[in-house]
């Protein structure tokens, strides 16, 4: 079972939901790359979840996004 | 004649196309903010192509709709002279509004869904627009002094006629365009609820702008109308301090609006003029059309968890936007989607200005702000 680090951004001025997202994805980059963590990212920033899963693809890792009642969860994991 | 007054049509106009505008930029996160702060903070153009569109829709309908004979004035009212003032003000306006995380405009349409951060931003908005009062005298002496031109738009200034700089340029942009369009790079998967595709924005903000030079005389523009609500919010408890700024007693807007026979004039004192009748309404708009937007999504919600360092970035940012919109004078919303389609000098040399702002502004977001 992958370790889950979970960010919580509600609220938070923009850019700050993908700032802190690549933040987390570049400290945890070698553990995401085994399948050993993941990141999920609670938001209501509607912009972030197009921005977010761009990046997370284009430094080669997956993101799903889901709809939740308080926002959007963004799940970042998975290496290539 | 369309109504008695001219005032009732104005207000029906600005209030219709704000509501739409805060519907649009709402539904695609249309934010000015982000196309130059997420090309400086993440190499990330994406958004900024977006506004190239806008920009390029724009000065195809402006220019036909005056060579039409439909929009009047040109160039349209309160449009400033070329001078240092515009360059030092996109510069400020540009720092100011990458910390406070949305413009003049941006900021209206996240307070309306609800964004309690875009609420400390406006408030720092409202102080910084009334306290422009105290250094108006002083800074227009300086706009005066290092004015660059007498000509308004780069057509008069090398004596050219507009269409034939606007129609090459014009061309250049849509070819430019269809070529991104073609490789992808204008649309982007996106899974926000009810998502509205920015080109798509882009194409009916540009039609608003329009839409606005033809019934109200001008296109979009809010920021006179931030320094005449903290004016009229002063006066309540200080009238005597109002009526001793000079910079309230102006007068800056003189114009007969379309559909109308009548001159009508404002300025950025608190009196329900001209500028009220023609911004209040678009204001209220976009922080309406925003709000229903997000209620109609079930995703209206106030979150105050907001890290401290991100107040004091929201309301020192809004302040230094409201400040810089006047010392501009105007917003990015109204030079770069109305001016710089007509290629007003003072909105380039915004521009010019906006963009080393934008990247200071990101700089000092990402070492102080968010970390």
């Amino acid at each position: 079972m992958a370790r889950r680090l979970e960010l919580d951004i509600r609220g938070q001025i923009c850019p700050s939901c993908l700032l802190l997202t690549l933040k987390a994805i570049n400290e945890e980059a070698e553990a995401l790359r085994r399948g050993e963590a993941e990141i999920v990212v609670t938001t209501d920033d509607r912009q972030a979840t197009a921005t977010i899963p761009a990046a997370a693809e284009r430094m080669g890792y997956h993101a799903e996004v889901a709809s939740l009642d308080e926002g959007y969860r963004i799940r970042v994991f998975g290496g290539r | 004649m369309l109504f008695e007054s001219p005032y009732l049509f104005i207000i029906a106009s600005s209030l219709a196309i704000g509501l739409i505008a805060g519907i649009v930029m709402h539904r695609a996160d249309f934010c000015m903010t982000a196309c130059f702060r997420d090309l400086f903070l993440f190499r990330d153009g994406f958004l900024l192509r977006q506004l190239v569109l806008l920009v390029v829709a724009s000065l195809v309908l402006f220019e036909l709709g005056r060579l039409a004979g439909l929009i009047k004035p040109y160039p349209f009212p309160l449009l400033p002279p070329p001078s240092l003032a515009n360059l030092i003000g996109g510069f400020l306006f540009g720092i100011g509004m990458v910390l406070a995380g949305g413009c003049v405009c941006g900021s209206l349409y996240k307070l309306g869904a609800g964004s309690l951060a875009s609420l400390l931003a406006v408030l720092g908005m409202l102080i910084g627009s009334t306290a422009y009062a105290e250094i108006h005298e002083p800074w227009a002496d300086f706009a005066r002094a290092t004015r660059l031109a007498e000509a308004l738009t780069l057509p008069q200034w090398l004596g050219l006629t507009t269409t034939a700089v606007l129609l090459p340029l014009s061309g250049l942009g849509a070819l430019w365009l269809a070529r991104e369009f073609r490789a992808g790079r204008m649309e982007r998967p996106a899974w926000a609820r009810g998502h509205l595709a920015p080109w798509q924005a882009a194409l009916i903000l540009a039609l608003l702008g329009f839409l606005s030079w033809l019934l109200v005389g001008m296109p979009m523009g809010i920021t006179t109308s931030y320094a005449k609500l903290g004016a009229a919010f002063t006066s309540l408890f200080a009238p005597e301090y109002v009526e001793s700024r000079s910079y309230f007693s102006l007068q800056s807007l003189h114009y007969t609006p379309p559909f109308s026979d009548q001159p009508i004039q404002g300025g950025p004192g608190p009196a329900l003029d001209a500028i009220a009748a023609i911004q209040y309404p678009l204001l209220l708009g976009i922080v309406l059309g925003a709000a229903f937007s997000a209620l109609r999504l079930g995703e209206w919600r106030c979150h105050f968890r907001l890290p401290p360092r991100q107040i004091v970035s929201a309301l020192a940012g809004g302040l230094l936007l409201g400040l810089a919109a006047r010392m501009a004078p105007s917003c990015n919303v109204w030079h770069l989607w109305g001016g710089l389609p007509i290629l007003a000098l003072s909105s380039l040399l915004f521009l010019a200005g906006l963009l080393p702002g934008a990247w200071a502004g990101a700089y000092l977001l990402r070492r102080f702000v968010i970390r």
